[in-house]
């Protein structure tokens, strides 16, 4: 709803300024045109502003304590990191183009799915630039789905993945004895716990997120790759698991009359023990909560047998971005195997590394190897074997509005 | 029967002394606990993982927090400036439509930022403002204005210009009233004015970003994304130094205008 009112009313404001001053911002090529060698030497002294989500400590840590003091060892590189909502980023940003201001402050976002989608087709973003970074065509797999589109949308090379993560439930052992592995054994779970599931309403990330694992242990995902944003077809489509979840509605938490708003209610009430259940998209996370006495000793993740929604988070640089020979320093080394595996450890952060394991060297292999995923969680070869795609974005909020009429405000 | 309203008094007074200390408790409390489960009384597992990280030298908490101090201060000191002669003019002048500009003085509290803050965007980047610390300054301006000037000009309401024109009869200037009569007689609304510009500015969130735009961070830019993301333990403990230091700048603050006036609140409040 912010986000929306927002985006319109800069829209608005777009429109009401059309006369100004229209020139298209001048392209700065000669960064993609110059060779490596010669990127990272002009980028010694200078400084890059890293603007993303700065919600979690661990993250926060992981950049402040990491990868600042590595990209100044490795680039002469200062990082700045500014936390800050994609939302408000991406307000900057439109602002910013409507009056061509070629110098903004932004030079790498953290961002995926729509919010991508509005920058690239809003032409705020700087590329094609992928192919110019070494680690990107040393490491990663270029012809993997997940590489070339997000949420269904074409990359074209103006954004690099970051991380991966993929959606798991977790619940504890000490107060369940034994994960569901499918949505009826959810639905048994639920009887015989009443008031001790519930799922974040959507359209919160991982509550919507939950609504599509649902529908994809019921009606399968394939059909929904290449399916037409109408909401008629997608109505049909989904209509069994709508039927699911209402039977599942009167043993959720509160009878489900209502449900937390966000996934941050949610984890606060499985700390609590006020629920048995609680979700992630950071399935390595959990080994970390549980380091940090967050969550209890005995939490433990788990998926369905059908598999969960996977998906990437990616770097790109904004069109009017300062430094953007920096941005590219600094996205490379992000993408070189030390810092996957540094991020990939559960002890800085726990996030899934983007590389292809095939490419890398046994010595590569074996940083990745020594590392302990923690408490709580899953071999990653069990995560990836049961990684489902995302579904395209435009499917999405169609969904949360059939949920939130059946669901939420049906009997 | 004065007893029994002098203790009726003291338990008014305690208790509510206890419903607004009370939340700050919790808070103490959160800020070292790692869990607190249903139905533990105590928390479970005590830790000092925020603290921790807030003074690590990589999260620049520090820094950012002298830094949101120093711009507050400064938003404070030049709201006052304009504040003055403003309230000065409402309290004491008549003139036409004086009640529109005392109405028209709340605008900015009534409308959303959100609202015009889009506007000042486009309007800050044209004249070269965004991502400056002076352009910060000037949109913390727009919350914190109104109530610098209706503090100030009940004040001046009160004060009235008697005492000050008592003093240019005894042949001052008007300057020499203006420091030696009239600051004095004020003081306790500058008071009272200062404290509430100050937490104002100090809690500025979307303004600052839209226009500091990630040049310029405050502590509330820190604290906010902890606070959403349902981290307790960290949320709790930035909104402890977040409450002490507006605290302990306060009383600094009363101190240093009492010994300078030695005023106390002679004749109102």
């Amino acid at each position: 709803m912010k986000k929306t009112s927002y985006t319109l009313l800069v829209f608005i404001l777009i429109f009401n300024l059309v006369g100004c001053g229209q020139q298209n911002m001048p392209v700065d090529e000669s960064v993609l045109e110059a060779d490596w060698e010669a990127i990272t030497e002009n980028v010694k002294g200078t400084t890059v502003n890293f603007y993303g989500w700065g919600g979690s400590e661990r993250t926060n840590r992981w950049i402040d304590e990491y990868l600042k003091k590595r990209i100044q060892e490795e680039y002469h590189i200062t990082l700045n990191r500014v936390p800050m909502d994609i939302d408000n980023i991406l307000s900057k940003l439109l602002g910013e183009k409507q009056q061509n201001v070629e110098k903004g402050t932004i030079d790498i976002v953290w961002i995926n799915g729509e919010n991508f989608y509005t920058a690239k087709n809003n032409e705020l973003l700087y590329g094609p630039f992928t192919e110019k970074l070494p680690n990107f065509n040393d490491y990663i797999d270029q012809d993997s789905v997940e590489v070339k589109t997000d949420f269904g949308f074409p990359i074209d090379g103006y954004e690099a993945p970051y991380g991966k993560a993929q959606f798991a439930l977790v619940y504890d052992q000490e107060r369940l004895d034994q994960a569901p592995k499918n949505h009826l054994e959810l639905l048994e779970m639920a009887k015989d716990n009443p008031g001790k599931f519930t799922y974040p309403a959507p359209p919160d990330f991982t509550g919507s997120a939950f609504v599509r694992n649902v529908i994809y242990d019921i009606v399968g995902s394939e059909q929904f790759m290449d399916m037409e944003p109408n909401q008629e077809i997608v109505r049909e489509a989904v209509q069994p698991a709508m039927d699911f979840l209402k039977r599942l509605k009167p043993y959720l938490w509160n009878q489900g009359k209502t449900y937390p708003a966000t996934i941050a209610q949610l984890d606060n009430m499985y700390a609590d023990n006020e629920v048995f259940n609680t979700m992630t998209y950071h399935p390595y996370a959990v080994a970390g909560r549980i380091a940090t006495g967050t969550f209890s000793s005995g939490s433990q993740i788990f998926l369905f047998d059908k598999g969960t929604i996977g998906n990437t988070h990616f770097l790109a640089i904004p069109q009017n971005a300062p430094n953007k020979a920096g941005a590219l320093a600094v996205i490379n080394f992000i993408l070189s195997p030390e810092a996957q595996a540094s991020k990939y450890d559960p002890e800085n952060w726990g996030d899934l590394s983007v590389l292809s394991f095939d490419q890398l060297s046994i010595e590569e292999k074996k940083r990745f190897e020594a590392i302990k995923i923690g408490e709580g969680v899953l071999p990653i070869e069990e995560l990836l074997s049961h990684r489902v795609p995302e579904m395209p974005a435009d499917l999405i909020p169609i969904i949360e509005d059939i949920w939130s009429e059946n669901i939420l405000k049906g009997e | 029967m004065k007893r029994i309203k002098k203790s009726g008094y003291t338990l008014l007074m305690n208790t509510i002394i206890f419903i607004l200390g009370f939340p700050l408790i919790v808070l103490v409390i959160w800020s070292f606990t790692k869990r607190w489960p249903w139905p533990c009384m105590f928390p479970k597992a005590f830790g000092i993982r925020s603290f921790q990280y807030m003074i690590s030298p990589g999260s620049n908490t520090l820094q950012v927090l002298i830094g949101s101090i120093w711009l507050s201060i400064v938003v404070t000191l030049i709201t006052l400036l304009i504040s003055i002669p403003a309230a000065r003019a409402l309290g004491i002048y008549h003139f036409k439509g004086k009640k529109l500009f005392k109405m028209a003085i709340l605008a900015p509290i009534i409308v959303p930022p959100v609202a015009t803050g889009m506007g000042i965007h486009v309007a800050f980047i044209k004249m070269g403002l965004v991502n400056t610390f002076m352009g910060v300054v000037l949109v913390h301006l727009i919350p914190c204005l109104p109530y610098g000037v209706r503090i100030l000009t009940n004040t001046f309401e009160i004060t009235g210009k008697s005492m000050e024109m008592q003093a240019k009869v005894l042949g001052a200037s008007g300057l020499q009233a203006f420091f030696y009569i009239t600051l004095p007689l004020i003081a306790p609304g500058l008071m009272a004015a200062s404290s509430l510009v100050f937490i104002v500015s100090f809690s500025q969130y979307f303004l600052t970003f839209l226009i500091g735009g990630g040049n310029v961070i405050t502590f509330s830019m820190m604290m906010f994304p902890y606070i959403q993301s349902g981290d307790r333990m960290m949320a709790s403990a930035y909104s402890l130094v977040f409450v002490l230091t507006i605290f302990v700048l306060l009383i600094v603050m009363e101190k240093i205008v009492k010994r300078y006036y030695k005023t106390h609140n002679h004749f109102y409040i």
